[in-house]
């Protein structure tokens, strides 16, 4: 039993962390808290499925596909949803827009797709060794995805000029930065870890237009919990996420695990509006 | 094509004539169309049910028009999709009965939808046939004009569990479900026939269809010492999860259980094939291959009137088309005998006597609207799958 | 102003012609009408009151389906009798509505602590765990397989009676609604909204006002379950869809944000639209949020901006702000108590910055106090301190003989303090009348329940609201500009607005921060002169400026800051002639 809570624990909250992480790359590029996060994970899987079941992509084109068209629709979100409402940030217009376009791309995928999970193909056709693929795929996902931007951030001056917007939009422009360009960049980079995080865990997940809703509440916990912008937040917050969901999962069944990750978020989050690892929040006169 | 989403010039056109004179004058009722109103969910999370249905549906009343009708009258099918949403369902019922003026109701088709439908159709006295198997959504006194052209949950119950009780000779039974009404309904009702028939219920739950891992409720039941789980849940991936856990458990138990264990999308969304065997569902011996591999006669002519008209059945199961092809044919019989008043219907269908349907016999009596025989609710080997229909289980050799 | 006997009808058009064509609908003798219009009520009945929260206080409620659901099941199980005894419809329908307006505050309490997209979030996890206990709690809801509706006694059993049940109700929460938009109440949510930081300089507490509002939201949410349960005959948890979460919060921002009649047409057309395009209906939520996506791009102000013709007329392209300062002592009152306000000793530091470092200042009554220095001395930090923004590490603020409480912005209005911003914080969609109302906040007397059904109390509260704005924007020389929209203003304008809502408090000390900037040399010469009135009016008068000229042509006292200390202080002239504040930066 205990090797299931962990085994699947982890796996889910790889999901979770990568999903996190897809909030926070929005977040950074542009303070602006994307709805579009569970529907890039949502994504990945559907579109997985579509490439590599349906039209029968080999696995490698299939993923390349897969998040060629999450950077794609990481930049659509960017052009439609996020730059004309960049103007009156305080207005929290985002809200909506990237609410209102998650939801036409859901709502599209239901009628297009169908609204029954469908099953996500096998990646890798090898015997099972200790663990199943579909439980260290995601976690591995997740740990490339880290080092890949621990990587891009240290060490490359792109990676650079993304932490100085983060840091400071305004001073980051003044700077001569092309901040425009970078946030599409980072839209871009954010489809490519939402639908990773679909595609890796879409054999747990499978298919199915439904994983938006649940994605975008269970990616957001942890990034809530750890601190907007913190992918260390999301990466601790996301596993602890999965392995509690499904050891309480496990103790006292599914509705009580859904019940009791929902009123600890609350608590915590009225306890400490910022997160257990935020800032202080900004100067408001 | 005489089926219309929704004619609403000529059916309210005619409706108002007949409200105008008082009563409906006969010239106008031997030529005006029967109406039918039918409300499957053609989409939404319930809808593999109303898409198969739909077809045979469309299939029969297309025929009966081609051969003139009834008498002269065309039947004019009005669709509503429910979408899966009892919401849509109390609207469409309040359009077919009162904008569109049909005669007799045809659904809705899941019971999530007609537990909030039957109720307001009964009000309005309209004649009504579903197949949903919800037991109290037939009751003689709180809604005489409902009537069943499928069994009820009861029935499917007593065979599923005397097969697994009496057949297989197990008596620690897991039963779970999905937590849709017709899922925890199953349950309820079905533990404690278990625990009549002196088998042990070791594990009873109703565990969220939307939940990706279902080993920990497996381990219950295994930990409970079950010898055959019962799943009762139309969703397919639920019951292909629960099919895919027992395999990687490498667990040997039968599961006995609902008839969507053997759809082609329970099918898809298992991760080996091997994972199908020792499962079966409910199916209807008029709609399953006999120890000569054959289906009964007027199932045999049926498939081959499908695959004539090019009916899709590879991914759906044939006792849907079936049912959902039996019910024009039957109100169109009724009408023809006794006219298309709701008195006349219900006066008819009351009197039912062994209607001979490619799903089933229909027998309906004033004191039971529970129109379809016992013995015909039979167990399947859902592995033998093949053009919507399966092999009876083992024990059924006859 | 004229006086128009009709003039009460106007803008109620709209709901006049609704009202009258809803009571003639059972005309249409057609049932199926009947009951998607008795969906439509039951649906404005719930969006009513999420008006208030998302349309008017701006809080992004999206799982507001929730309520419907608990308010569904407790009429449902309290008329059934399976739990408790069998209680009334009308008395469980009653006990759905408080159950509802407790739930409503537990749903919208985060709303208080977090920040818009994380309430959204949890409004979305109540919607789902409402479901969820609906499924699990089996002994009381049925869990799947759901309980039967209440049904009412006759004649509002079915069909129109149901219908004329519904459409009273619709009726009476569209009255209760229109008369809490036009309240102080109403006022402070759109403050809240579009400038919450203003808003509370006047007295808004967004606590209470909030908690209030999400009680009545959660109250009409409840009773709407109630009716849902009895219209759906059957209700099973698969029936409070997410979907309908979003109808409800689309029709409000379709509708338009702070109008009553803009989301009762978008309820109306998204109840409706479905069922008259039947190829449509697998389409209708991609179609919502189609339309929210270009409400939210195209036309933020919905429905109600079309249906405001008003606002469309060209205003006069040259146009001048004669202050009238004669007046102010009817405005503020003759005979004033005021001892000045007094700060000492002062500090306040961010991180290891000193901002402010042991700041003595006497601002008396009947003076201005002119406060100087250059960028980054202190000044409007030293605003912030007194207005309660900021809670200073040591020291104290005085009203009087009175400590103020240190931070506690919102509770300065009650001390009489008002201030003005260095950037106008204007509500932009109300009208230049209606932002200068919001400064007259607590002068209120009426309770929200009394301005709910238009008591006494409330009208004469709104009178006398009403007449002291327009004096104050007389004063200030704006009020031909009344029934103008705040952003279609010029710079210029707002900053003498925001002098007229500060004026609504009678203000013992008015704070103004930096008032001439972006003003040409004619306003202010103006500025100056009101200003000048309103501290001999009695109130004392801190003035943060830039404009050296302005500053010695109206205070009576200068203080000049720098690095948080006072560099000098004393009269216009003793500071002109100081030699440090001449050689830093007087530059003369």
């Amino acid at each position: 039993m205990l090797e299931s809570i962990v085994s699947y624990g982890l796996a889910v909250g790889a999901v979770y962390a990568l999903i996190g992480i897809t909030y926070n790359v929005m977040f950074s590029a542009s303070r602006v808290f994307s709805f579009t996060a569970g529907m890039l994970g949502m994504l990945g899987g559907v579109l997985g499925a579509l490439f590599i079941t349906r039209l029968g992509l080999p696995v490698a084109l299939g993923l390349i596909a897969t998040v060629a068209c999450g950077a794609i629709i990481g930049v659509i979100t960017e052009f439609v949803a996020v730059r004309p409402v960049l103007k009156n940030l305080e207005q929290h217009l985002y809200v909506l827009s990237t609410l209102a376009f998650a939801l036409l791309v859901q709502q599209f995928t239901a009628i297009e797709w169908g609204t029954d999970a469908q099953p996500f193909p096998r990646l890798f056709q090898i015997e099972d060794s200790l663990v199943d693929q579909k439980f260290w795929l995601p976690v591995v996902a997740c740990v490339a995805t880290i080092v890949g931007l621990e990587i891009l951030y240290r060490h490359t001056l792109v990676g650079r000029a993304f932490l100085a917007i983060s840091e400071d939009n305004y001073a980051a422009r003044a700077l001569g930065l092309p901040e425009q360009r970078l946030r599409i960049a980072s839209f871009a980079l954010a489809g490519v870890i939402g639908t990773l995080a679909g595609f890796t865990g879409g054999e747990v997940l499978l298919a199915f237009f439904g994983n938006q809703s649940i994605l975008n509440f269970y990616g957001f916990v942890p990034v809530a919990l750890g601190g907007m912008g913190s992918n260390r937040g999301a990466v601790v917050g996301g596993f602890a996420l999965g392995l509690f969901q499904q050891a309480a999962n496990f103790l006292v069944g599914g509705v009580f695990a859904a019940v009791a990750v929902f009123v600890v978020f609350i608590i915590i989050l009225l306890a400490r509006p910022e997160g257990l690892a935020g800032a202080v929040s900004a100067r408001r006169v | 094509m005489s089926i219309k989403r929704r004619q609403v010039l000529s059916g309210s056109a005619a409706g108002a004539v007949s409200l105008a004179t008082g009563l409906a004058s006969p010239a106008i009722a031997a030529s005006e169309p029967i109406r039918i109103g039918f409300l499957p969910a053609l989409t939404g999370a319930s809808s593999s049910t109303g898409v198969a249905m739909n077809r045979g549906t469309i299939l029969a009343v297309d025929e009966i028009n081609a051969a003139g009708g009834v008498d002269g009258r065309k039947l004019e099918l009005i669709v509503r999709d429910t979408q899966s949403d009892p919401t849509k369902a109390v609207n469409g019922v309040a359009e077919l009965i009162h904008r569109q003026k049909v005669h007799v109701i045809w659904g809705p088709l899941n019971s999530g939808e007609a537990l909030a439908a039957t109720p307001l159709i009964a009000r309005e006295s309209m004649p009504q046939v579903h197949p949903c198997w919800v037991d109290t959504l037939i009751d003689v006194k709180k809604y005489p004009y409902a009537f069943r052209n499928a069994p009820s949950n009861q029935q499917i119950g007593v065979a599923a569990n005397h097969y697994v009780v009496d057949v297989l000779k197990h008596k620690k039974v897991a039963v779970v479900s999905d937590t849709t009404g017709y899922g925890t309904a199953s349950v309820e009702a079905y533990v404690p026939m278990l625990k009549e028939k002196g088998a042990t219920v070791v594990y009873q739950g109703n565990v969220d269809a939307a939940n990706p891992d279902l080993k920990p409720e497996l381990l219950r039941m295994r930990d409970g010492g079950a010898e055959a789980i019962m799943p009762w849940s139309v969703n397919a991936g639920f019951l292909a999860r629960i099919c895919n856990t027992r395999g990687q458990m490498g667990w040997d138990v039968p599961i006995v259980g609902q008839t969507t264990l053997g759809s082609g999308q329970t099918k898809a969304l298992l991760e080996k094939p091997e994972y199908w065997n020792k499962v079966y569902s409910n199916n209807f011996r008029n709609c399953c291959y006999g120890s000569n591999g054959k289906l009964p006669p007027r199932a045999a002519a049926f498939v081959e009137h499908l695959q004539k008209t090019k009916v899709e059945m590879g991914d759906t199961l044939l006792w849907w088309i079936a049912c959902g092809y039996d019910a024009p044919h039957m109100i169109a019989e009724t009408v023809k005998a006794a006219g298309s008043g709701p008195k006349d219907i219900v006066g008819y269908w009351n009197k039912l006597k062994a209607w001979p349907g490619i799903y089933g016999d229909i027998t309906w009596t004033p004191e039971q609207h529970n129109g379809f025989p016992d013995d015909e609710v039979v167990m399947c080997e859902v592995n033998s799958f093949r053009d919507g229909a399966f092999n009876l289980a083992p024990g059924y050799g006859s | 102003m004229k006086a128009r006997p009709l003039a009460w009808l106007e803008g109620k058009r709209t709901f006049i012609l609704l009202a009258l064509a809803g009571a003639a609908l059972p005309l249409m003798d057609d049932s199926y009408i009947g009951l998607i219009a008795t969906r439509a009520c039951i649906y404005w009945i719930l969006v009513a009151g999420l008006n208030l929260v998302v349309g008017f206080a701006g809080q992004i409620a999206i799982g507001w389906v929730a309520l419907l659901t608990l308010g569904a099941y407790t009429t449902a199980v309290l008329t059934a009798g399976t739990v408790l005894p069998v209680v009334h419809p009308f008395l469980a329908l009653a006990i759905s509505g408080a159950a509802g307006a407790m739930f409503g505050v537990v749903v919208g309490l985060p709303a208080l602590r977090l920040r818009t997209f994380y309430f959204a979030m949890t409004t979305l996890g109540f919607a789902t765990i409402v479901t969820q206990v609906a499924l699990a709690w089996k002994g009381v809801t049925g869990g799947g397989i759901g309980v039967p509706g209440p049904v009412f006694p006759a004649p509002f059993d079915s069909g129109w009676g149901f219908y004329y049940f519904c459409f009273a109700l619709a009726v009476v929460s569209t009255w209760m609604t229109a008369n809490i938009a036009v309240s102080r109440f109403g006022r402070g949510l759109v403050a809240i909204r579009d400038a919450e930081v203003a808003g509370e300089a006047s007295g808004v507490s967004k606590r209470s006002l909030l908690t209030t509002v999400f009680l009545f939201s959660g109250a009409l949410a409840g009773v709407a379950g109630g009716l849902f349960a009895s219209l759906q005959s059957y209700i099973t948890p698969d029936a409070f869809t997410f979907d309908l979460s979003i109808l409800f919060f689309i029709a409000i921002l379709i509708g338009g944000r702070g109008s009553i009649v803009g989301p009762l047409l978008g309820t109306i057309i998204l109840t409706v639209l479905p069922e008259f395009a039947a190829p449509l209906v697998a389409w209708s939520t991609f179609l919502y949020a189609a339309l929210l996506l270009a409400i939210v791009l195209a036309m933020p102000g919905g429905i109600a901006d079309l249906l405001d013709v008003k606002n469309r007329r060209p205003l006069e392209r040259h146009r001048e702000i004669v202050p009238r300062p004669e007046i102010l002592p009817r405005l503020l009152g003759e005979e004033r108590e005021n001892e000045g306000l007094s700060l000492s000793n002062i500090t306040l530091s961010f991180g290891g910055v000193r901002a402010i470092a042991g700041l003595d200042l006497e601002i008396r009554p009947g003076e201005v106090h002119g406060l100087i220095g250059p960028n980054g001395s202190g000044k409007t930090t030293t605003l912030n301190v007194i207005s309660g923004y900021y809670a200073p590490q040591s020291g104290e603020v005085r009203l009087g003989k009175m400590a103020l409480p240190p931070g506690a912005p919102q509770r300065r209005a009650s001390f009489r303090i008002a201030r003005t911003f260095q950037t106008p914080r204007v509500i932009g969609a109300e009208s230049a009348l209606d932002n200068v109302k919001t400064g007259g906040m607590i002068d209120g007397r009426a309770s929200f329940a009394e301005s709910l059904l238009t008591l006494p109390r409330h009208r004469r509260d709104e009178a006398d609201l009403h007449e002291r704005a327009m004096r104050a924007l007389t004063a200030v020389g704006l009020e031909a500009l009344a029934d103008v929209r705040a952003d279609r203003l010029q710079h210029s304008e707002l900053r003498f607005l925001e002098i007229g809502r500060a004026l609504m408090l009678r203000p013992a000390c008015l704070l103004l921060d930096e008032p001439a900037a972006g003003l040409s040399a004619e306003e202010i010469r103006r500025l100056g002169t009101l200003i000048k009135a309103i501290s001999r009016a009695g109130t004392a008068v801190l003035l943060v400026e830039h404009h050296a000229d302005l500053i010695f042509d109206i205070c009576d006292r200068v203080t000049v800051l720098n690095l948080g200390k006072v560099l000098a202080a004393g009269t216009p002239a003793e500071i002109r002639s100081h030699r440090e504040v001449v050689s830093a930066y007087l530059g003369a």
